[in-house]
């Protein structure tokens, strides 16, 4: 890896792109992809060993979207398990040397945050029309201030989290490797296997947070 | 370190680009292939439902059949045992009748013997009578005078012995 924090750049069409996000993201799009065929490619009406776990996992979900999502949530299953193994894959990326996560970068996990809260808002729009809009002024008019606040913040928070809990871990093991002699390998060891951890639970907590956030929206009032 | 450039939209748009591709490789797959499952217990539940219940129709209808059957069978043993019945009654009373016939017929042959012998020995004694009465009392009585007593005796020899010759 470079030095911290200095970033390759390339500009193309006027625009400027960091190449190594870029270069990480098409890989993690690449793994996921071929983790998902291979687990899906040989789909039988009775299923045996890999199709068992996906199964597991896809129903598994489902119940959990059903639950915080209510019956709409069904349309959003792709894009929540697309979200899981994408920052998944991303967050373990960075892990293996010469190897940075995507999700390192502000951008990744800006843009994603966004996207998601971008969605929230058109979605509850779309559902729950001007009744989706004055719930921001209840119980009273004055709370639109704090309301506000709280939108903006999530998608903030959102990012930040998961953009600081990767980068320090990339930045802690390169700082290990340093500090210690070579055949001193124990420290970075135990911080790789907390990392792999906190690369497990921060997309879990990034894709669980995105679904709360989306139920306000999609999910019907009365419904239970 | 921080700073947020074009590469946010592209990551977007290649997140976008990521679940599209999910949804369409991994995704809706193992969704049908689930609900193609769960059609096909259904289905096989809805036919098994289906098969019990034409089993039991069929068992019935076997059971009423065989209770059919039974019932014809014992009718045609009934007829057979009655036809048989009435047949042995027709042999029986045909049998009889021809005993009858066959007896009456004997009797009747009897009887003639039994006449033509009583004439035969009628005849017989008269000739004897004749003969003896002639001997014994010689020229005495007339002609006329004899064949009244002989006539006599012979009706008399009818009335009294001729019922213990043997048949």
């Amino acid at each position: 890896m470079h030095d911290i924090g200095v970033r390759e750049t390339v500009q193309f069409a006027g625009f400027t792109f960091n190449w190594e996000t870029l270069v990480m993201t098409w890989i993690t799009m690449a793994v996921v992809i071929l983790i998902a065929f291979l687990a899906t490619r040989n789909l039988k009406m009775v299923p045996s060993g890999w199709q068992n776990v996906m199964e597991m996992v896809i129903t598994g979900l489902h119940s959990q979207i059903d639950a915080t999502l209510g019956k709409r949530g069904r349309d959003f299953a792709p894009l929540i398990i697309s979200l899981f193994l994408f920052l998944l894959i991303s967050n373990w990326l960075g892990l293996i040397p010469q190897m940075a996560s995507p999700t390192n970068d502000l951008n990744t996990t800006l843009g994603l945050a966004l996207l998601i809260i971008v969605m929230v808002h058109v979605l509850g729009l779309y559902f729950k029309g001007g009744h989706y809009i004055a719930h921001f002024f209840k119980p009273v008019p004055l709370f639109v201030v704090i309301n506000a606040i709280e939108e903006v913040a999530k998608p903030i928070t959102l990012a930040f989290r998961l953009f600081g809990n990767i980068l320090a871990g990339e930045i802690l093991i390169i700082i290990l490797l340093k500090l210690m002699p070579i055949w001193m390998p124990v420290p970075s060891v135990i911080w790789l296997a907390f990392s792999i951890f906190i690369g497990g639970v921060q997309a879990f907590i990034f894709t669980m947070l995105s679904m709360a956030y989306l139920s306000n929206a999609v999910k019907e009032e009365h419904e239970e | 370190m921080i700073e947020i450039n074009a590469t946010i939209m592209a990551q977007i748009l290649n997140f976008l680009i990521l679940v599209v591709i999910l949804r369409a490789v991994a995704y809706k797959p193992v969704v049908n292939m689930l609900k193609a499952r769960e059609d096909k217990i259904a289905e096989s539940l809805d036919k098994a439902e289906a098969d019990k219940a034409e089993a039991g129709a069929t068992l019935k209808k076997y059971q009423a059949q065989l209770a059919e059957a039974r019932t014809k069978a014992q009718d045609i043993m009934d007829k057979a045992e009655k036809a048989a019945r009435d047949e042995r009654d027709a042999s029986i009373a045909a049998t009889k009748h021809e005993i009858e016939q066959l007896k009456k017929a004997a009797q009747e042959e009897i009887q003639r013997d039994r006449e033509k012998a009583v004439a035969e020995l009628k005849g017989e004694v008269v000739n004897l009578s004749m003969a003896a009465a002639s001997k014994i009392i010689a020229k005495n009585i007339s002609a006329a005078d004899n064949e009244e007593i002989i006539g006599e005796f012979i009706a008399k020899l009818d009335k009294d012995k001729i019922g213990d010759l043997s048949c």
